[in-house]
């Protein structure tokens, strides 16, 4: 086998290596650059999605906490409302009683201090007759015997016992 | 969430899948290194030779012939498919695979480097240059092996550098043929042929430029070990038996040069070669022309539509 001379043009050679740098700048193309091209873009693509997902996430959050404070703020109002509402009632109800029981209270008192009185009468009624009865016998011890200073003051205390007794 | 499809990386398969394309990397060279042990014809003392002829076709012109060099760049072309096929195998956008990473460092790396120097609108070029880079490179590392470096036959580098002046006169023409050819009488008509010959000089001396730098790394390269080789006779040939016959001085010292001159000197050609192409290409468009004549053009058609 003969050598090529350490230079020596042949177009052959020339057009052979100009295809072959073709060929393998389109192996290079293909087979490394457009896969990891690819590759890369769909990393890219993936983390942009994700980034878009966590912001979406992030706003869903910060609308359902929004809207969640919201709600509480209602809340809040409403059994406020509601407590202010039964507070009111009950002081309303409270008060009523009260008054009713003041009012029993003094029907109470009234019938009492109109039985007492009507018992006062009575009781004074009894003792005006008691003393017509004591003064009717005393009339009758009179008019059965003579009396003198002693049998008088015995009289009296006679009497007066009986009246305490 | 969009669904991210992972590889079973443990499977059978991955992993035989795998075994095949580090297979597919490594195969070529041993194929090449095969033929050319085949093929080479034995000689004496320094041999400083262009790449082996395997084959020999007849062809109007020159004869087609299918040397060492040819072989070799397909070998590398291979070689690089198989790494990108492994690179990019069990690829997702979860990065499951340790070497996702390699892969994607050397596209953006690429990437950047293209955008850095061409501009935006070359961007889509970063696969050309990331292709020049690797067959440059393992082309010129190929002669680590012991192969015959591609890019030590300047008809490998011409091709290169014809393409890439192809790709700068489209470039060039894009403000319109008038103002190019125009161009070559400025700034007075006497410059004419010298300005004609800096345009032919720019893939000729890139050509030249990386064949050269390999070719003479090679070529003191054999040129060192002979002479190592003949020193180690002259001094330690009182040896007894085999033991004079071994060159010694070779060992290890060839070794230092060729890092310098292969792997130091294959990488760095490679590179300027690069940066050359993206600095010629990306420097040929003639942006105010280009735009003034994509204005007219839009003129017309609106003038033609309306």
């Amino acid at each position: 086998m003969q050598n090529l001379s350490v230079i020596s043009i042949n177009i052959w050679d020339v057009l052979i290596s100009l295809c072959n740098l073709m060929l393998l700048t389109w192996v290079v193309k293909k087979f490394l650059f457009k896969r990891v091209q690819k590759v890369i873009a769909d990393r890219r693509a993936a983390i942009d999605a994700d980034y878009a997902q966590a912001k979406e996430a992030r706003e869903q959050a910060e609308e359902d906490r929004l809207n969640y404070a919201a709600a509480m703020a209602a809340v809040k109002q409403t059994s406020d409302q509601i407590i202010a509402e039964a507070s009111r009632t009950a002081e309303h109800r409270g008060n009523e009683i009260v008054a009713e029981a003041r009012d029993k209270a003094n029907d109470i008192r009234r019938q009492a201090e109109a039985d007492a009185l009507l018992e006062r009468k009575k009781a004074e009624d009894d003792m005006r007759r008691e003393i017509a009865d004591v003064s009717a016998q005393l009339t009758g011890k009179l008019l059965e015997r003579e009396i003198n200073e002693e049998d008088h003051r015995a009289l009296i205390d006679s009497f007066l016992q009986e009246i305490d007794s | 969430m969009s669904e991210i499809k992972t590889p079973d990386v443990k499977s059978r398969r991955f992993r035989m899948t795998d075994y095949a394309l580090i297979a597919m990397m490594i195969l070529p060279f041993v194929v090449c290194i095969l033929l050319k042990v085949l093929f080479t014809p034995a000689h004496e003392g320094v041999h400083i030779a262009g790449a082996l002829i395997y084959l020999e076709i007849p062809a109007p012109v020159q004869p087609l012939i299918i040397s060492e060099s040819q072989v070799n760049s397909w070998g590398v072309i291979i070689s690089i498919l198989g790494l990108c096929l492994y690179l990019t195998h069990g690829l997702t956008a979860k990065a499951v695979c340790k070497r996702q990473l390699a892969a994607e460092w050397i596209v953006e790396k690429c990437q950047k480097l293209v955008d850095e120097n061409m501009g935006d609108y070359f961007s889509t070029w970063a696969a050309f240059v990331a292709a020049i880079l690797g067959l440059s490179a393992l082309s010129s590392l190929s002669c680590l092996v012991g192969l015959f470096a591609p890019t030590g036959d300047v008809n490998v580098t011409a091709g290169w550098a014809i393409l890439v002046f192809v790709l700068i006169m489209h470039y060039k023409f894009r403000g319109g043929f008038w103002n190019y050819f125009s161009g070559l009488f400025k700034p007075i008509p006497f410059f004419a042929p010298i300005n004609l010959i800096g345009e032919f000089s720019t893939p000729v001396s890139m050509a030249f430029r990386h064949y050269g730098n390999v070719l003479s790394g090679a070529v003191v390269s054999s040129l060192m070990a002979a002479a190592l080789g003949g020193l180690s006779r002259t001094l330690l040939g009182w040896l007894p038996g085999i033991l004079g016959d071994i060159p010694f001085l070779r060992i290890g010292i060839p070794a230092v040069l060729s890092i310098y001159f292969d792997v130091f000197s294959g990488c760095m050609q490679a590179f300027i070669f690069a940066m050359l192409t993206m600095m010629n290409v990306a420097g040929a468009v003639p942006w105010e022309e280009w735009n003034a004549r994509k204005e007219k053009k839009r003129l017309r058609r609106s003038a033609a539509a309306g």
